[in-house]
């Protein structure tokens, strides 16, 4: 864990038009897109599986969680392949992303907690709302978000359209 | 390089002794007076005795002394093998097996076991003799050692004189007079003089005996005879040797005088680890008895061929397989690449490759492949003591030991099947009083069987007995609110409840089965290998509990096909046929989607609405029949593109709950194709057919 | 030169625990499964001396160091039968079969290597 007292090391991703900070001690690889298949009857957040090395990884998109506008990808879209803890278990999966920034430290003092009402998105899946050259950069709580249905805990996950084509 | 340690390798090898003991007096409980078994029996305990004690298990080594020792009377012919003895055997073997998983807490009940053990075999005993004790009666030998009347060294004398002349044969096998010199060295300064005296003419020599003697002085304060015994402790029984101190008294000290060897009970063996004392000389005369039992027993193992197995950790199986999984990937990248080619050099090797790596996959899959037998051999001690402990006569018979599984599957199936044949014992099986009174033979019979069907093995256990007692399901579902009072359900809806959280139709608890709360917990692991269980029953006549489970979980042969613009892969081994879906099937279907194949209906799915993809199909759809099981089903697809060596692999828990799916794989383009979980979708089509028609196609 | 020593026992716990000791002193280790295994090995590969269990599947080790005293190669080679028990009669059998000397099981590992010493000078 990169996060300690004093600051969070994070990559700044974007999305739509806002910045998400995920830990960069879990970043494996940033990859530019690749051929990605569709799993039918899969829930919209975790539509697809894409090769990495070999080895078969699901590709969620957190725009879905966000209730965010879905564009098509283009030339700045990557996906970051990343260590997320699902119920409790470390599996790796890709995180599509509109575009990557960079690796930042993210000081701790200034990270605030969501609040509860007035935000655009579900409080549940953000961890805090940081502070970086004047803007705001959201933590999103990464457990909450890849919780299976009838995973460990009893948070409800959003509701999900099935994958449409 | 093995690394581990040997006390656990250890441990491995007595269980695995201890489980061919438990076979083998299972065995020796039905055919009494067969001395091979009782032989291997010995040798198997032999072994855990001596490897025990070698590795600080002393309590196992003591144990199963005591056990060997009362269970010679077997052996010698002087009890027989009957149940009692077998019984109390067993327990013996379980209380082993407790020693070696916990050899340092103090575990009670070695002691009744070995009393009881003795009991048996005194009572039993078939010539009534008592504890003859075969004493090695020595004749006295001619003594090879010059013997002068003992008389106590003088505590002045410093020097040592120490003559000596070696057997004749001491050289061809393998004893180094300069060692020996060096030996006596490391007690005091010495001074060495060769006797040449009886080396005879040049002529005559013959130069691999030994002819030689040494006469070797040595300074040394102390007697050291105790000393220079140790240095001969190998020759001394058919050597020449004499020590005398010099200057001093003309009096000689003698090592030993060859006493008569008597009282050596040869059935007690002497629990002394090393020989200190001085070795005593044998006499010469040949005893003959207890060389042919050790004769008869090696006779017995030299007729059994030598097995040569090798011990690899499972993770590096595991390593392997990944390997070959990569190799296989990239194998189909090139055959792809060959394909699109014009290059004939390159299709040839690239053809040569797939033959080479579908032959690899297949050594390697084989590799990890066991016989089911492995576990099945567990079982009929499993039977025995339920037998015993119910008071039923039971009769077990396992056919298809031969079917092998991927090992990991064996490992977790073996507690599922012990539910399975706990319940039918107990609550299937009637006792014999009712089994009499129904007209059926009072001995039930269980069976346990393995088949390979497609793509997957099948498991079932089947008993003879009650069958399942609907009444008493639906009463006790509705009991424990798994169902309202006026549902309607068929009798396989009954069966199944049998399978649900919270259910028990155990009028009493009994021991044996716990609560009956196996079954849940049974499907649950079955469900974990991604395997079914079903249940059919008839009442009076017994009920046949079946486990279906995927046969590999690494690589297979598939059948990629197309739907709409995705690719998917089938298991080959589920594929029966493939035919054109009939045009205009659609519009006489009236909603019922059943084929004719050869007169037989076949219900079909479209995979475009299983997938819930919009828009048609394509004009000459195919139509993939598939099988698990007893059921099958028609897939209909929009191409069927070709076969390819499909390296399984696990989906995340993201999408491990669709049951359409059981993995996915990595196409020759570098694409992700899913895997199309055949036994799913069988399901699927019978209730579809079973909700059209109202009974089973 | 190295010496090596052959191990022949059909319990692989205690051939590894032989092999674990011999290796440590600075010798090489050939190791067999039974008395068959041990003959061929002992015939084809080079020894210095050779470590034999008795009770074995096959041929046993008396019937191996009868067997293996026949073979040229056996000559000077010393052998020693591990043995469960100061069995009087065992050991003149073995010896009459051609072994140099016995340990008796359990056995610790300086006093395999005391034997071993004591037989090869290593």
């Amino acid at each position: 864990m990169s996060e300690n007292q004093e600051y969070m090391t994070a990559l700044t991703i974007r999305l739509e038009d806002e910045l998400f900070a995920v830990e960069a001690s879990r970043v494996r690889e940033i990859l530019d897109l690749v051929p990605i298949t569709e799993v039918p009857s899969a829930r919209a957040f975790v539509g697809g599986l894409i090769n990495v090395r070999g080895r078969v990884v699901p590709l969620a998109d957190l725009r879905v969680m966000f209730g965010m506008e879905r564009p098509e990808p283009d030339e700045d879209t990557r996906i970051v392949v990343m260590e997320v803890d699902i119920d409790g278990e470390p599996t790796i999966a890709g995180i599509l992303a509109d575009k990557v920034h960079d690796v930042t430290d993210i000081e701790s003092a200034s990270i605030e907690e969501a609040p509860k009402v007035g935000m655009r998105w579900r409080p549940e899946f953000v961890k805090g709302i940081g502070k970086r050259n004047g803007g705001f950069i959201i933590i999103p709580d990464m457990e909450r978000i890849f919780e299976t249905p009838g995973g460990r805990s009893t948070s409800v996950a959003a509701p999900e359209e099935r994958a449409a084509s | 390089m093995n690394i581990s340690d040997p006390t656990e390798t250890f441990r491995q090898e007595a269980r695995e002794l201890l489980d061919q003991l438990e076979a083998g007096l299972l065995d020796l409980e039905q055919d009494p007076s067969n001395d091979d078994l009782i032989n291997s029996t010995f040798r198997a305990l032999h072994t855990i005795k001596g490897s025990g004690a070698m590795f600080g298990f002393t309590a196992v080594a003591e144990f199963v002394h005591e056990f060997e020792t009362a269970f010679d009377r077997v052996r010698k012919g002087q009890s027989k093998a009957n149940t009692a003895l077998i019984g109390v055997a067993l327990d013996a073997k379980d209380h082993i097996h407790l020693l070696i998983e916990n050899p340092d807490a103090p575990i009670d009940g070695g002691t009744e076991i070995l009393v009881q053990l003795r009991a048996i075999v005194d009572g039993a005993a078939v010539d009534g003799h008592g504890e003859a004790a075969p004493a090695v009666v020595a004749a006295p030998a001619p003594a090879p050692v010059v013997v002068e009347a003992p008389k106590p060294a003088d505590s002045g004398a410093k020097r040592w004189r120490l003559t000596f002349y070696l057997p004749s044969d001491a050289l061809i096998y393998g004893t180094n007079p300069e060692l020996l010199i060096k030996e006596l060295a490391g007690i005091g300064p010495i001074s060495v003089l060769a006797l040449s005296d009886r080396i005879p003419d040049l002529d005559i020599i013959d130069p691999e005996v030994s002819y030689l003697g040494w006469q070797v002085d040595i300074e040394v304060a102390d007697d050291p005879t105790a000393a220079i015994d140790d240095v001969f402790l190998f020759l001394r029984d058919n050597m020449e040797l004499t020590l005398a101190p010099l200057g001093g008294e003309a009096a000689v000290a003698v090592i030993e005088a060859p006493a008569p060897v008597v009282d050596v009970a040869v059935a007690a063996p002497s629990d002394d680890a090393m020989p200190e004392a001085p070795f005593v000389p044998e006499p010469v005369v040949a005893k003959a008895a207890p060389a042919k039992k050790a004769k008869a027993a090696e006779k017995a193992e030299a007729d059994k061929p030598a097995a040569t197995s090798l011990r690899v950790p499972a993770e590096r199986l595991d390593e392997l397989m990944d390997r070959v999984g990569e190799l296989v990937i990239a194998q189909a990248r090139l055959s792809q690449i060959a394909n699109s080619s014009s290059d004939t050099a390159l299709k040839t090797i690239a053809e040569e490759l797939e033959r080479l790596s579908s032959g690899l996959r297949d050594t390697t899959m084989g590799i990890r492949m066991v016989p089911i037998g492995t576990i099945f051999s567990r079982f009929r001690r499993l039977v025995h003591d339920l037998s015993g402990e119910l008071g039923k006569q039971i009769e077990f018979i396992t056919t298809g030991e031969e079917t092998e599984l991927d090992k990991t599957v064996i490992e977790r199936l073996a507690d599922p099947l012990v539910h399975l044949i706990r319940n039918s014992v107990d609550h299937g099986l009637e006792s014999a009083e009712k089994r009499i009174a129904a007209g059926k033979d009072p001995k039930g019979t269980v069976r346990l069987s393995a088949v390979y069907s497609g793509a997957e093995v099948a498991i079932s256990v089947i008993d003879d007995g009650a069958g399942l007692n609907h009444e008493r399901i639906r009463a006790k579902a509705e009991e424990n609110g798994l169902i309202s009072a006026d549902a309607k359900l068929t009798d396989q809806e009954l069966n199944h409840l049998i399978f649900a959280p919270g259910f028990s139709t155990a009028k009493e608890v009994t021991a044996l089965s716990g609560r009956g709360v196996g079954m849940d917990v049974v499907k649950r692991t079955i469900d974990g290998l991604r395997g079914t269980i079903d249940v059919t029953t008839t009442p009076g006549k017994g009920s046949v509990f079946t486990l279906r489970l995927p046969l590999t979980l690494a690589i297979i042969d598939g059948m990629l096909i197309r739907v709409g613009d995705g690719r998917y892969t089938i298991p080959l081994a589920a594929v029966e046929e493939c035919v054109e879906l009939p045009a205009g099937v659609e519009a006489n279907a009236k909603g019922r989607n059943f084929l004719d194949i050869r007169g037989s209906l076949v219900p079909y799915l479209r995979l475009r609405e299983v997938f819930g993809l919009k828009g048609q199909g394509d004009e000459h759809e195919k139509v993939v029949i598939v099988s698990s099981g007893e059921g099958r089903v028609g897939l209909v697809v929009d191409q069927i593109i070709g076969n390819n060596q499909t390296v399984i692999k696990q989906l995340s828990k993201l999408h491990s709950g669709i049951k359409s799916f059981s993995g996915a794989t990595i196409l020759g383009d570098g694409t992700v194709a899913l895997i199309l979980d055949t036994a799913h979708l069988v399901a699927s089509g019978q209730s579809y057919v079973e909700r059209n028609l109202g009974r089973a196609a | 030169m190295t010496k090596t020593i052959l191990t022949i026992d059909d319990s692989a716990s205690i051939r590894q625990m032989v092999a674990m000791t011999l290796t440590a002193a600075g010798l090489d280790v050939i190791e067999a499964v039974n008395g068959q295994d041990g003959y061929d090995k002992a015939t084809t590969n080079t020894v210095h001396a050779i470590i034999t269990d008795l009770n074995m599947p096959v041929l046993n080790g008396i019937e191996f160091i009868r067997k293996y005293r026949q073979h040229p190669a056996s000559k000077g080679i010393p052998i020693i039968l591990l043995t469960t028990e100061s069995d009087e009669e065992l050991k003149r059998q073995a010896k009459e079969a051609g072994a140099t000397g016995w340990i008796v099981k359990p056995f610790k590992q300086d006093q395999l290597l005391a034997v071993i010493k004591k037989v090869t000078g290593a």
